[in-house]
């Protein structure tokens, strides 16, 4: 790599519009800190010349694993001197997007990841986005998918946002506590020196969720999952599984960086996707081996479920009372309900009702994002 | 306006980086110095992200050490806020001193502007990191991560600007500016604008022979038989896929105790006696004894 020193700097920058269409984010700016770099290094050693570049154009460890591959095709390859480089089409993502149970979750396979990458880049128009609002999950059409994937993203981390920043102010704890500040000081002749704190404890609420991923439950399942994601980011007890016949805890799934991430780790669990429901089953499974980690006066009980069970409904209600009495609230939140002429009738609804304290539709974004105020 | 070196000292290379820390008792790659020395150039904050127990925070020390700077350390932490990370006015002195004037014939407004002087400033380590005199300071932010978004918010401007406003006194702008480490554990995404200010470094877990070499380095006294030992069962241990694989400084701890126990060659019986110091879940115990420890002894033979 013997370069004339005015050459090394346009070199440098096709090499960083080069990084750029194979996917890192790097911009203008980390170009021209690129060959500032270069120039503080030099070119005599590949390796450092490898390294300086690679701190300034990556930013995450994905970026960082998929750099030693692009330096290698731009510089490598290249003959001495100049060589037009034609971008090549954007690299595979260096994570496998989820295969198996997510994809046949999802009934399709890319559209999470494009939605992900495209993210910011297309602005929809208000009246669009409105209407993706009220989609039903279940009606969306495959083109709207995308879009209505990205404005769900949006949304729920602006909620889980919202949750997070109300109780930060109320933690704030710079309100002087007048009546022991001067009982402290009396001794002090009432010259206030010593000050006394009024400290907030806020103790947030026990989240524990519950999502059905059984066949009926397909069309939604995804957008339970991100609604659980988007909690998780700022519940900090909050505990969330997954059941069709059986019960499984994906608490630490979800606790992933990134939703990509959080999904793929769950991938790589083996669970029931869509197969039947015993929700009476899997309630009980519940009780047995968390109970009495997750049920307490604080907790709030979320179940996400259309209520369609095999098992016999007495078992689901006698479940579901017994949760009833050691927890805080119980929602139960049923996409069904979004449909104009649905009754709660099927035996396990009916069977489950009475011990329902907050009975709310999920079909759509906006009645997932209505569901805020009930988790204060 | 890159950090000022203290007067005698000189960076001119990745190597010269290499050999400083080391000087430090910190082994290190050209890949790591590359990222230091450019910070140091361009004036730029590092951020080291990698696993735990991999010398993340460790970094920021030693570099201290090897340029004679002193350290300003910033713990991150959830409602991590402005006046434990920035500055707080120190109320209880305030109120003394007005006490004091209580008599004087000055007026109010000599008065306020002399109970907020600098005299009644308490300095948080932002502040302190952009108050040096002579030359730069090293400013470790650890476990940025932990912080919440809003303080990321406003540390991304400190570390463009290295000014810092205070209504009662004015802006208060960094004479030398300092170099700064940031470390991440990964709980959660870093804001891109944050990433994107600066110098990304990710650490590995060490190769065998780097590990070795850090080992004999950082413990004198081992036996060169023994060293090898413990250095390759911690590497097999760390492709069990444990959900906390164990970093260098697990290494190094179980490494002292198996000396303490005078240990010189790996029996199963000294490694379940010590296991506690690699497993740090019952879990993690679990899956190593799953995997045979004599097994894993026989491998590192």
């Amino acid at each position: 790599m013997s370069l004339p020193e005015e050459s090394l700097a346009s070199r440098i920058v096709e090499f960083c519009r080069f990084c750029r269409d194979s996917g890192l984010s790097a911009g203008i700016k980390e170009s021209v800190d690129a060959v500032s770099a270069a120039r503080a290094v030099g070119i005599s050693d590949r390796e450092i010349l490898k390294s300086a570049l690679r701190a300034v154009l990556c930013s995450n460890k994905d970026e960082w694993d998929q750099f030693d591959e692009l330096f290698m095709s731009f510089w490598s390859s290249a003959p001495p001197g100049f060589r037009t480089t034609t971008p090549r089409k954007k690299l595979q993502p260096d994570q496998p997007l989820p295969q198996g149970a997510i994809t046949t979750l999802m009934g399709r396979s890319s559209a999470g990841r494009a939605a992900e990458a495209d993210a910011g880049k297309a602005v929809l128009g208000a009246t669009a986005q409105e209407r993706l609002r009220r989609t039903d999950f279940s009606e969306a059409s495959q083109n709207d998918l995308p879009e209505l994937e990205r404005i769900a993203i949006r949304l729920l981390r602006q909620m889980s946002l919202r949750l997070s920043r109300r109780r930060k102010s109320m933690m704030q704890r710079d309100q002087v506590d007048l009546r022991r500040t001067i009982r402290r000081n009396v001794s002090r002749g009432g010259d206030l020196i010593d000050l006394r704190y009024r400290a907030k404890k806020i103790q947030q609420n026990r989240l524990v969720v519950l999502l059905d991923i059984s066949g009926s439950m397909n069309p939604y399942s995804l957008f339970f999952l991100r609604f659980a994601y988007a909690l998780q980011r700022h519940f900090k007890r909050i505990h969330t599984f997954l059941f069709s016949t059986q019960l499984t805890e994906i608490t630490t799934s979800l606790r992933g960086p990134s939703l990509a991430q959080a999904m793929q780790s769950l991938a790589q669990q083996a669970m029931g996707w869509s197969g039947g429901t015993k929700i009476g089953e899997s309630l009980k499974e519940f009780v047995v081996y968390h109970g009495a980690r997750e049920l307490s006066r604080d907790t709030v009980f979320i179940v996400l479920s259309d209520g369609w069970d095999t098992g016999p409904p007495e078992a689901l209600a006698e479940q579901l009372s017994a949760i009833r009495r050691r927890v805080r609230t119980v929602m139960w939140l049923n996409p069904l309900l979004g449909l104009p002429q649905y009754q709660p009738v099927t035996q396990g609804m009916s069977a489950a009702l009475p011990y329902i304290d907050v009975f709310a539709p999920a079909h759509n974004l906006e009645s997932l994002l209505a569901l805020e105020r009930h988790l204060e | 306006m890159p950090p000022t070196l203290p007067p005698g000292k000189q960076i001119n290379d990745p190597g010269d980086v290499i050999r400083g820390l080391e000087e430090q008792g910190y082994i290190t790659d050209s890949a790591l110095a590359t990222a230091i020395f450019l910070g140091t150039r361009l004036a730029k904050p590092v951020l080291l992200e990698g696993h735990a127990g991999l010398g993340k925070t460790e970094v920021a020390k030693v570099l201290a050490g090897f340029l004679g700077a002193r350290l300003i350390r910033l713990q991150c932490y959830e409602g991590l806020d402005v006046n434990s990370a920035v500055y707080e006015w120190n109320y209880q002195k305030q109120l003394l001193a007005i006490k004091i004037e209580e008599r004087t014939k000055q007026t109010v407004e000599e008065k306020e502007k002399h109970i907020f002087s600098r005299e009644f400033l308490l300095e948080r380590p932002l502040l302190q990191a952009i108050q040096a005199q002579d030359f730069s300071p090293v400013l470790l932010v650890d476990e940025v991560d932990r912080a919440d978004e809003a303080f990321e918010a406003f540390l991304l401007e400190l570390l463009s600007d290295f000014q810092i406003s205070i209504p009662e006194l004015g802006t208060i702008r960094a004479r030398h500016v300092p170099h700064v480490v940031l470390t991440s554990n990964r709980s959660r995404e870093l804001g891109d604008a944050l990433k994107r200010r600066c110098l990304y470094h990710w650490i590995e877990y060490p190769t065998l022979q780097k590990e070795l070499r850090i080992v004999a380095l950082r413990l004198p006294g081992i036996s060169a038989e023994l060293a090898g030992q413990v250095v390759r069962f911690v590497q097999s241990v760390r492709r069990l896929q444990l959900s906390k694989p164990p970093g260098i400084a697990e290494t190094l701890d179980w490494a002292q105790a198996l000396m303490s126990l005078s240990t010189h060659d790996l029996d199963p019986a000294a490694v379940e006696a010590t296991l506690g110091c690699l497993a740090k879940s019952k879990e993690d115990a679990g899956k190593i004894t799953e995997a045979g420890i004599v097994n894993l002894i026989s491998q590192a033979g």
